[in-house]
């Protein structure tokens, strides 16, 4: 029981490192390779490493209506991506799996929008505002996609347990898995939206409202920022690595593992030609379109409570 | 005698009201009228002959004639022809009747002479501070011939701010600007908000008057002014140098040099090109499409590299004098130059194949920021923006200059008048702009590219001259003067006038809107800043408040 508990968190922190210390390696792929689509050189690969490390040095300037609250909500948008990186599996089974279901996740990934819409809040300026208005009707809409994507895996495998729906679940039936097809198809036209890249940076729009919700963050407090985003799109990818495309999961140690970020790496690349080769949508536009992948999604969620 | 038809017209229209008339040549027409009938024939040629407004001109000419000058430009478009309306006002009460109310398009050029001339407006529907800063005293006008170029006044009441209208009910203030990233240069405004959509705005600009007219009229002489009038703009500098030039000889009764035309339409054309390349570029960005924002100035490179080889300038080409042109095109410039539009030829096509065909960008720009013809007319915009709504005007080919009435070019419309159709006719234009450069290079003759002039030139001539710069006309009007200077030269960039549609563009749009509505006339304002300076010794900032800057500027002695 003892020696369980000790691996649990030795496997959760060993995530939340992973995270970390690959989460702006990620960034800098994306960076590159969007120069190079763009006919330019572009930074060196590990220059978002020295991007987080010059923010973080910097002075840390109290600009906005709630410090206190600006402090704290910097924290817990990374501490939010942190939290969902333990309980998903990162090359190997998810390591925190008595630690919460995936009641937990749902939450903790809503966790992870709403720190934006409280830093948007917290400073209080007008593009700020607009900013987190967006943000909210996007939230909305998007929000409940990942948690049908899960629900759908947690009837399949009748579980709620992590180790349970995190492998591949939605495919879980007999038969052609319908249900798990039909999300793969709104997950994958989702994707961009949860990382919050372009066509769908709609709440920060930096020709628009110059980074919205994040417009009166410098220095530290934008370091944490970046890094929360430069992390989800880490942890989101290795969630939807292990709910749709767990194959090769099962295969042992290095060789499952280097498979595992193959697809990370795989997946950051597909979000990186789509940002490089769309222009941003306009919130109603972009609202019209999730609703459509959202109707979608409860269909599959009513397929996956009749066994398809 | 097409101007001759038309001052008949006007002679049967307005009957006694006309003083005298002047017809230099067929091209253009000249009608003093009485200041009392200022509004009535103005209203007759705008809306009777449907002439389209160009701009408005308030001049002090008491030194000369002992009164003060306004003057209404109209354009006859498919007559070929440029018509000035002028009234003389009268020293002692420098007041004339607006016209704003007949022809809106006139808002801002008699708002303008308001500020700086001093002459008042009768019945003006908006009659507020345009051009001149919140703190400058009210009775003193910077353009009137009393007041030195280089006065400073020193009692501006520094508090005094600017008092914006009162927002719309349930609306809230959006400041837009003075510093956004999509404005290269600072301007204002103030848009109400409700919700997601635009409801009204008001723009406060002129920021940056740099009282460039001003120094032309005191301190710079002919030859000196085209130099000066390529910095107006950081983009279309060209066009202004060769509307200036154009229009002192169209008052002094001068022609340049066939080969000096050719140059003249060979840098014009290359302007237009790097300006548009530029603007696709841009409007992509704003867009957040920045892959083709990069491949569009990757491909525009080139063609600065080429003027900077011709010119030794990648902007600002110090192109012409006074009848004629500066330099030639060196030896062996002409191939390279075709090479460079052979090559933009083919990877243009690609980038506009791109663009469209994107159903993505259509989306955000369709039905986007309409400006109908009702508005073109109304406003007196110009440009890719009356084009994309259908409005077929191009100075090129409606009041040739240069070498234009020898060149075939199609004129490019569209006919939405949303953003989509001005990304459209913009990219069809670079089209015809390589087309047009190539017939220069092949018909160019040899020769001379400047006149000898030997006298002095004739005081007290008008001229004006309209030259189609990427972003629709750009107008000048020139009243020849004494001492080797113009009396009054007036400019009047085409974004003057497209500025003026932009709140009516924006009205009940989204705010995502806003800001491609706002690129897709490519507005052009000019350059200031604040300023911040860092002790390197100690390492201390200090940050400078107006005042502190206005005070440091007054006590320096040298420029």
């Amino acid at each position: 029981m003892r020696t369980d508990l000790i691996c649990s968190v030795a496997g959760g922190l060993a995530n939340v490192a992973a995270v970390l210390l690959v989460a702006p390696l990620g960034e800098g792929v994306l960076r590159k390779v969007t120069a190079i689509l763009q006919s330019r050189k572009g930074p060196p690969l590990l220059q978002p490493y020295i991007d987080l490390l010059k923010l973080l040095g910097k002075e840390d300037i109290e600009s906005g209506e709630s410090p206190a609250l600006q402090r704290f909500v910097a924290w817990l948008s990374l501490a939010a991506a942190l939290t969902v990186a333990c309980l998903v599996p990162m090359g190997f089974a998810a390591p925190m799996n008595g630690a919460g279901d995936v009641i937990l996740l749902i939450y903790l990934l809503t966790l992870c929008g709403i720190s934006t819409l409280l830093a948007g809040l917290a400073a209080g300026s007008t593009y700020s505002l607009l900013g987190i208005g967006r943000e909210m009707m996007t939230m909305i809409a998007l929000e409940p996609l990942f948690a049908i994507a899960l629900l759908v895996g947690a009837v399949h495998v009748q579980s709620l347990r992590l180790d349970a729906v995190l492998n591949g679940s939605v495919y879980a039936v007999q038969g052609v898995p319908w249900s798990g097809l039909v999300l793969l198809v709104v997950m994958v036209l989702s994707f961009q939206a949860f990382v919050q890249r372009v066509p769908f940076d709609i709440p920060a729009a930096e020709t628009e409202l110059m980074d919205g919700p994040l417009m009166e963050y410098s220095g530290p407090k934008l370091a944490l920022f970046k890094y929360a985003q430069m992390a989800r799109l880490v942890v989101h990818s290795g969630l939807f690595v292990a709910l749709f495309v767990p194959w090769g999961s099962g295969l042992g140690f290095p060789l499952g593992w280097l498979l595992f970020w193959a697809k990370v790496l795989a997946l950051v690349l597909v979000v990186t030609v789509v940002a490089a080769t769309h222009a941003r949508y306009r919130i109603d536009q972009a609202i019209r379109y999730f609703a459509g992948l959202l109707a979608a999604a409860f269909g599959a969620l009513a397929l996956a409570g009749y066994g398809f | 005698m097409i101007a001759r038809e038309k001052l008949d017209q006007l002679k049967a229209g307005l009957g006694a009201a006309i003083r005298r008339a002047d017809l230099p040549s067929d091209r253009c027409l000249f009608v003093f009228v009485e200041p009392a009938a200022l509004k009535k024939a103005c209203q007759y040629v705008f809306r009777d002959l449907d002439a389209r407004y160009v701009t408005g001109i308030g001049a002090d000419d008491r030194p000369f004639s002992g009164s003060f000058l306004v003057a209404h430009n109209f354009a006859f478009d498919p007559d070929h022809l440029l018509c000035s309306i002028l009234a003389e006002v009268p020293a002692a009460q420098p007041r004339v009747d607006s016209i704003s109310e007949v022809v809106p398009a006139a808002n801002w050029a008699e708002r303008e002479w308001r500020d700086l001339v001093g002459i008042e407006l009768n019945g003006h529907p908006y009659p507020k501070r345009l051009v001149l800063p919140d703190g400058w005293p009210d009775n003193v006008h910077p353009l009137r011939k009393e007041v030195p170029w280089n006065f400073s006044p020193g009692d501006t009441e520094d508090g005094r701010e600017f008092k914006f209208d009162d927002p719309p009910e349930g609306c809230t203030v959006v400041p837009f600007g003075p510093f956004h990233p999509t404005l290269d240069e600072p301007a204002h405004f103030r848009l109400y908000v409700d919700g997601e959509r635009v409801r009204g705005c008001e723009y406060r600009g002129f920021m940056a008057h740099r009282g460039i007219e001003k120094l032309a009229e005191s301190v710079l002489t002919y030859n000196d002014i085209p130099v000066m009038a390529e910095r107006i703009c950081g983009i279309c500098g060209c066009v202004h140098n060769v509307t200036y030039a154009q229009a002192v000889e169209s008052a002094a009764a001068l022609q340049a040099p066939p080969r000096a035309e050719y140059l003249r339409t060979i840098h014009l054309e290359l302007e237009r090109l790097h300006s548009h390349l530029l603007w696709v570029g841009l409007a992509c960005h704003i867009l957040g499409f920045d892959t083709l924002f990069m491949q569009c100035f990757r491909i525009r490179e080139p063609v600065m590299w080429v003027a900077e080889k011709i010119t030794g300038n990648r902007k600002t080409y110090g192109l012409c004098v006074i009848g004629g042109v500066r330099r030639d095109l060196a030896n062996g410039l002409k191939a390279e130059l075709q090479q460079v539009l052979d090559r933009l030829e083919t990877e243009w096509r690609t980038v506009t194949g791109a663009v469209l065909q994107d159903r993505n960008i259509q989306q955000r720009t369709r039905g986007v920021g309409v400006a109908d013809r009702k508005l073109v007319k109304e406003a007196g915009l110009v440009g890719p923006v009356a084009r994309a709504a259908g409005v077929d005007i191009d100075c090129r080919r409606d009041h040739p200059y240069a070498a234009y009435d020898r060149m075939t070019f199609d004129v490019i419309t569209a006919p939405d008048g949303d953003v989509w159709s001005r990304l459209v006719v913009r990219a069809r234009e670079v089209f015809e702009s390589i087309k047009i450069i190539r017939q220069c290079l092949e018909k160019m003759e040899s020769g001379p590219i400047q006149l000898t002039i030997k006298d002095e030139l004739p005081v007290g001539r008008l001229g004006l001259s309209s030259v189609e710069a990427p972003r629709g006309e750009c107008h000048h009007f020139v009243i020849t003067g004494e001492g080797n200077r113009p009396r009054r030269w007036r400019v009047r960039a085409p974004t003057y006038q497209n500025l003026q549609g932009v709140p009516m563009m924006i009205k009940d749009q989204q705010l995502a809107d806003m800001t491609i509505t706002l690129g897709s006339i490519d507005p052009c304002f000019s350059c200031t800043d604040r300023l911040e300076t860092i002790d390197l010794k100690s390492g201390a900032t200090r940050v400078w408040t107006p005042e502190e800057l206005i005070q440091l500027g007054r006590s320096r002695k040298t420029s």
